[in-house]
């Protein structure tokens, strides 16, 4: 029996829905957990993703195609949500908790063309497109080769095989005078690799999202200003702005990038009790735009001293306090989730761009590696390794602390390429006197 | 002169990897014929005169268990036992034992003499005889042909074996025996890859010469270790200590000034040594900053006086090794029985071979041990039983049968061998198996004994004490699945009495085993089990313990197994397969591997270059398909 993978089927970046195929012998299980049950086979089901815990990760269109009678000749679930790159990341990161694993590069139709869903043909243009994407990769590779990234992996995958060295040396050579099981230095060193991973996976979170940009959506009562933060950021008058409440029916949008980081914007209705047919439509489109976006941007008056965001926005809002020329009171960040700005002169808003790469997770002084899905994957099993063989250590169980920091050497080797068992013993030979 | 019968297996020497050759291909039916040099010399020990160790004993209990003779022989000869790594693991823990020569040669000869489909021949195979490329028959010295169906060389350290003592040397195979020239000479003209290699042995010392006052004394251990799942530690004869001494920077001074005339250093030798068995030459040249070197110094049987220090492996002239040897304590007025010697001598590329162990190139034509590049009775004793096993299968036209990296250390071992080759005298290390943990003394016979039963290697006896000891396993196994322990039941008070862990709602009793503090005597005690459970129960909770470690590592085979699954054409144009780094490119032509499974091994490959070889073995049968 294979195993089963996954992957996002649609292009990074935005789009209307974003897909996550899922191909193999558990897409029941994940069925049962995530949907609550196996859809019936090629039919559109339309259904909540949620974790076992009850949390909703994201809602949609839910297609099942059992074996043989899937693109990959295994049981295929595809799962269609709205597409926002952090929802997407979310189904992902709990399917890799559930027995599945990412996909490699085109391996769906390497699954298909094992399968003989394939002609020859096919299989001519499949063998060619993997190749790209990893001639691609291999590009990608070399220009981080001499970068932050792998020098970092590396060291972090030197760190991993010292640790080892001593631990299976330990193991096989117990009458060698070598005994380095319980020593405090390794703790230390396990907790200082593990922080070392942490900081790259944030790090290389960070690129990610870096590559993939923030969708924003700017929202709040009617006339408080957004039509005019929408025109500052961009630098161009791509809304109408009047002084009377309502002017903005249809959402509207526009791109930017803030040092790199593109950033989509979209601006609303403003949001208020209305028996307008066309403003009620306006607004559900707001209300659509909200729930897709990454960030929002709730704009008050600054004068009002009862505004508040909305529960449903609360963890992925910024409060934007506009009109501050009007109230007198400084403009800039007050923290880093409340600003208060002029959206007339543009006061403020550099404070606002600084907030929304930090909502991107660029804080001042982490600079971001071109991360690949792939690569935070792995990371994240090399750190759940070697925290496992930090507690493995604390309880002497030598075998298991040397299985785990294997399991991690491995992880690392996903990245920077593998160390073999040979490899290991070579160092071990070279570090201690070893031989009778 | 033509030999009057002829055989289906043919087995060239009389070691470790002869011995389980012979005896594997005559118990799976195949009349055999044991071809060696000297019939006194059947089951000798060249170097230490021990059994075992870390990884080692691992290869011995596989081999037991798949009805293999040298655990069995070496709990008849062993004179000391130990368990090593108890601390660290199950999985790790290993066993040791000092044999007596002579009681070990002695066990393997009886059981070589015994066995039924078995010949015993002496003479020395000097030619042999090919029919396109397939091997028919050898030829012996003395002018003998001997046709068989199948050939398996072991001969160890003999071809164009070489000794050296300073800048003195001869040939020879070992100490006291002569080396196979003329065979080295015609393997030479075979399309097989030769090399050398080069290992070496200490100087022996009369144990009636040292004064054991000064030296610390290490007795073996109680409860004494067994070697095979058939034996009880009656079997073992008297036992005695070993002892523990050290150089110092006199000894190191001396052997210092004896470099210039040491053949590893004049250049002399070219093989490649062993870097975790060097000589004590070589310890002090490359850690110079040690000032001692831990000496094991072992008995060589009960009969004798001569003495083994294991440590202290050299090529040496003879007068530094005499001054040497007398700057440690306790050695002060030693006197050397056998000066310490290297060898070289020729060995072939393994990956040469198929994992059954026969010769690409030359049809039923099998090798096992030293001759492939590895170094160990045990190493070679693994091999002997595989290839001796499809020796048989191959002239009976049956598959051959190999175990793969997760049922066996045997299957590392040929698995390593014939896909990375032997750069230096290869031996096992734990550290070597990525399912280590799965890979345990304690459970070799339900890895292999079933198995072994089917190929005919496993008599009748042994698979009904197996049965046995698997069925008792089996009912401890349903009785912790089967129990619960109730909340402020008896039993939950007892439990938690004995192991001092909570038990706060009813749980099973196999859950309340996954915790860290119990252990099997507490289940023994608080009445579910007897106490003849226990051993039984011990083997059950390492399992209950390691099942998510266990799970986790199915899945890895799973999935290298399909990659496993997936062959790679021996024509595959590695040149014409875009996306793979010129580096990969080169080590795939260099490898050939036969598998995905074999290319993933290959040192820096990345998952997008397996995937791609696999897009590419596919189109590629394909292709051939239609063409
Ligand atoms: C000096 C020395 C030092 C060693 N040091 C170590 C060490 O430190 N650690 C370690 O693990 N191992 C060591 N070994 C290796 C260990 O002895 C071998 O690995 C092991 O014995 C190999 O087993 P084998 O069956 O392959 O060959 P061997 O045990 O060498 O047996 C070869 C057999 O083949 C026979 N034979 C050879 N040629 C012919 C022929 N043409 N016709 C008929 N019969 C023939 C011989 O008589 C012999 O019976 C050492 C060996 C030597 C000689
Ligand atoms: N003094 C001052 N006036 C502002 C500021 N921002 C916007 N305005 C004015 O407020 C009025 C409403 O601005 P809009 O940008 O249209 O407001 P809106 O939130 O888009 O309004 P609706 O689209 O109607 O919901 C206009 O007259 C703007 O010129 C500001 O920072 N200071
Ligand atoms: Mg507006």
């Amino acid at each position: 029996m294979s195993e089963t993978i996954c992957a996002i089927a649609t292009p990074p970046g935005r789009g209307g829905i974003g897909i996550v195929r899922i191909s193999g012998p558990a897409c029941r299980n994940v069925a049962q957990t995530l949907l609550g049950n196996v859809p019936p086979p090629r039919s559109a089901t339309h259904s909540d993703f949620c974790t076992t815990e009850g949390e909703i990760l994201d809602s949609g269109i839910a297609l099942y195609f059992p074996s043989p009678a899937s693109y990959t000749g295994e049981d295929v679930l595809e799962l269609q949500g709205h597409g926002s790159p952090v929802a997407l990341d979310r189904i992902v990161g709990y399917l890799l908790e559930q027995d599945v694993r990412l996909a490699n590069p085109g391996e769906f139709t390497e699954r298909a063309f094992r399968n003989d869903k394939l002609d020859l043909a096919q299989a001519e243009a499949v063998a060619d497109l993997i190749a790209s994407g990893s001639a691609e990769a291999a590009r990608a590779a070399t220009r981080s080769l001499s970068g932050e990234f792998s020098r970092r992996v590396r060291e972090l995958d030197q760190g991993v095989l010292m640790l080892r060295i001593f631990i299976e040396s330990a193991i096989d050579f117990a009458e060698e005078e070598i005994d380095f099981l319980g020593d405090q230095e390794q703790q230390k060193q396990l907790a200082e690799m593990q922080a070392l991973v942490e900081s790259l996976i944030e790090r290389s979170s960070a690129g990610l999202t870096m590559q993939l940009g923030l969708d924003v959506a700017i929202a709040g009562d009617p006339n408080v200003g957004k039509s005019s933060l929408l025109n500052q950021l961009l630098g161009e008058d791509r809304a109408i702005v009047t002084a009377t409440a309502g002017t903005t029916r249809d959402t509207l949008h526009g791109e930017l990038s803030i040092d790199g980081l593109p950033v989509r914007l979209t601006d609303t209705a403003g949001l208020r009790e209305s028996d307008d047919p066309i403003e009620v439509m306006g607004m559900e489109r707001a209300e659509a735009a909200l729930e897709q976006a990454d960030c929002v941007l709730w704009v008050v008056d600054d004068e009002d001293v009862n505004a508040a965001v909305p529960e449903a926005y609360q963890t992925k809002a910024l409060t934007v306090s506009n009109k501050c020329d009007l109230t007198g009171r400084e403009p800039g960040a007050v923290n880093d989730k409340v600003f208060r700005t002029c959206a007339l002169t543009g006061a403020g808003l550099d404070e606002l761009r600084e907030g929304l790469k930090g909502v991107a997770g660029f804080r001042s002084g982490i600079d971001a590696f071109a991360g690949r899905p792939r690569h935070i994957a792995s990371l994240k099993r090399t750190h759940n390794a070697l925290v496992t063989a930090a507690n493995e250590l604390s309880a002497l169980q030598g075998e298991l602390v040397a299985e785990n920091l294997r399991v991690a050497h491995e992880c690392l080797g996903e990245i920077v390429g593998v160390t073999t068992s040979d490899d290991l013993l070579g160092e071990i030979f070279a570090t201690f006197c070893i031989g009778k | 002169m033509k030999y009057p019968t002829a055989f289906d297996v043919i087995v060239i020497g009389g070691g470790h990897a002869g011995v389980e050759a012979a005896l594997a291909s005559a118990r799976v039916g195949a009349s055999t014929l044991l071809l060696t040099q000297a019939i006194e010399t059947i089951g000798q020990m060249s170097c230490n005169p021990a059994i075992g160790g870390i990884g080692k004993s691992h290869l011995v209990r596989e081999i037991d268990a798949l009805g293999g003779t040298m655990a069995i022989a070496a709990d008849q000869a062993g004179i000391h036992f130990r368990t090593l790594n108890n601390s660290k693991g199950p999985a790790v823990r290993a066993t040791r034992a000092q044999a007596d020569r002579v009681l070990y040669r002695n066990a393997i000869r009886q059981v070589v003499e015994r066995q039924p489909n078995l010949t015993i021949y002496q003479d020395m195979m000097v030619d042999l005889t090919l029919k396109s490329d397939r091997i028919v028959s050898v030829s012996t010295r003395l002018g003998m042909e001997i046709e068989g169906g199948a050939v398996v060389l072991t001969t160890g350290t003999f071809l164009g074996g070489r000794i050296f003592v300073g800048s003195e040397q001869h040939t020879g195979g070992r100490a006291g025996d002569p080396a196979s020239l003329e065979l080295s000479e015609k393997l030479r003209t075979l399309p097989l890859a030769a090399g050398r290699l080069k290992t070496g042995t200490p100087p022996r010392i009369d144990g009636s010469s040292v004064d054991f006052t000064k030296l610390e004394e290490q007795p073996g251990d109680e409860p004494r270790p067994v070697m095979s799942f058939l034996s009880s530690s009656d079997v073992h004869p008297r036992q005695i200590s070993c002892h523990i001494t050290h150089t110092n920077p006199q000894t190191h001074e001396v052997i210092r000034r004896g470099l210039d005339r040491s053949p590893m250093f004049s250049g002399d030798i070219e093989g490649v040594g062993p870097r975790y068995c060097p000589s004590i030459e070589d310890k002090i040249v490359r850690f110079a900053e040690r000032d001692q070197h831990q000496i094991f110094v072992e008995p060589e049987g009960l009969q004798t006086t001569e003495l083994y220090p294991n440590g202290i492996s050299t090529s040496l002239s003879f007068d530094i090794q005499y001054e040497a040897v007398r700057t440690i304590r306790g050695f002060e007025n030693a006197h050397i029985t056998r000066p310490g010697y290297a060898i070289e001598y020729d060995f072939f590329d393994p990956r040469g071979l198929m994992p059954s162990l026969e010769t690409k190139s030359i049809e039923n034509l099998f090798f096992a041990g030293q001759i492939n590049g590895t170094t160990g009775y045990e190493e070679a004793a693994a091999q002997g039983l595989v290839a001796g096993l499809n020796a048989a299968r191959k002239v009976a036209g049956q598959t051959a049968w190999v175990p793969q990296r997760h049922e066996a250390y045997i299957g590392v071992l040929i698995d390593d061998l014939t896909t990375m080759g032997a750069n230096e005298p290869y031996r096992m290390f734990t550290s070597r198996a990525e399912y280590r943990l799965r890979l345990r003394q304690d459970n070799a016979d339900l890895r292999l004994t079933p198995v072994g039963r089917e190929l005919g290697l496993v008599t009748e006896d042994r698979f009904k004490t197996f049965v046995a000891r698997r069925d008792r396993l089996d009912k401890c196994n349903s009785v912790l699945a089967g129990t619960t322990v109730y909340l402020n039941s008896d039993l939950a008070n007892k439990l938690s009495k004995e192991t001092g862990e909570a038990i706060s709602r009813d749980v099973s009793l196999l859950d309340f085993a996954k915790r860290p503090g119990v252990r099997a005597e507490h289940l023994t005690a608080s009445g579910v089990f007897t106490d003849k459970d226990e051993a039984y129960l011990v083997q059950a909770l390492i399992d209950v313990k390691y099942q998510g470690y266990l799970r986790r590592q199915d899945q890895a085979i799973e999935r290298s197994k399909e990659q496993m699954g997936i062959k790679l054409p021996i024509d595959m144009e590695f040149e014409g397969i875009d996306g793979l780094s010129n580096e990969l490119r080169e080590k795939l032509e260099k490898v050939r591997p036969s598998t995905l499974g074999k290319a993933a091994s290959i040192p820096g490959m990345t998952p997008a270059a397996l995937s791609l070889l696999s897009v590419h073995a596919k189109r590629h049968s394909g292709l051939r398909k239609t063409a």
